[in-house]
């Protein structure tokens, strides 16, 4: 079992500082390397929404990371921030099949993340929004 | 990211290498913006090579898709090549095939093109 955690302001700036904080949780966890992509993948898209949107009107906002992976495998990311409350899980899903013209990326990190991932959950909390996303590695 | 390019066979080749997250996206958008639009004026196709491409996420699918629309605009054929099995996880779920031309390799990707021996 290992856990670890970090805590940043709601800037872009921290994006790297947060994916060396994974790696090197992954490197201490002992996890594979080649099963890193979607957990560094949800850290982006989760922590960059709370950056562009979830700070709207708001200053000092914070986020916390939380990462946890057990004996066998299955690796948990918890996203915690101090944004405006927002459940991206019910956010319109994009459509991918549009034509180019009418293609946007609006909706597609959190799709991505939920495709990803074996479980995603949202829960608004004392105020803050918690994103859990789950994934049992391959052995 | 590092972004190193070649031209040659009428072809401008753009070599992604590293991660292209929100940091990078802004950066490779205006290079994929500019090599689209001096191939416009050579007559040039335009490929990118992501072989050496580890990583990438909304925000550089979203240069994908600005550079293959401003392509399109200028009539300047467009595919990538060899995607990482990231990329082509994201290209994948996002439905980008659809709309991009992706290529196993470059001689595939040259052909697609019209470049092809």
């Amino acid at each position: 079992m290992k856990t670890a955690r970090t805590d940043v302001g709601a800037d872009a700036a921290a994006l790297a500082p947060l994916q060396s904080f994974l790696c090197q949780f992954w490197s201490d966890a002992g996890l594979p390397d080649a099963e890193r992509f979607p957990f560094e993948l949800a850290l982006e898209e989760v922590f960059m929404n709370v950056v562009m949107h979830g700070s709207t009107g708001l200053s000092d906002v914070r986020v916390q990371v939380t990462l946890n992976a057990d004996d066998h495998r299955q690796v948990e990311m918890v996203i915690r921030d101090g944004g405006n409350l927002f459940d991206p899980l019910h956010a319109p899903v994009p459509d991918t099949d549009a034509p180019i013209e009418e293609r946007t990326v609006g909706g597609l990190g959190i799709h991505l993340v939920i495709t990803l991932m074996d479980e995603v959950r949202y829960s608004a909390d004392d105020g803050h929004n918690c994103l859990t996303v789950r994934k049992h590695l391959a052995a | 990211m590092n972004v190193t390019h070649d031209t040659a066979q009428k072809t401008t080749t753009l070599h992604a290498i590293g991660r292209l997250d929100f940091e990078a996206a802004g950066g490779f958008q205006k290079d994929l913006e500019a090599s689209v639009s001096s191939a416009a004026a050579a007559g040039n196709a335009v490929l990118i090579d992501c072989s050496a491409l580890e990583y990438v996420s909304s925000a550089g699918l979203r240069v994908f898709l600005v550079g293959a629309r401003a392509a399109k605009a200028a009539s300047v054929p467009f595919a990538v090549y060899a995607l990482t099995a990231s990329v082509k996880e994201v290209f994948d779920v996002s439905g980008f095939g659809r709309i991009i031309d992706v290529l196993a390799d470059r001689a595939g990707a040259l052909e697609k093109v019209g470049r092809g021996a």
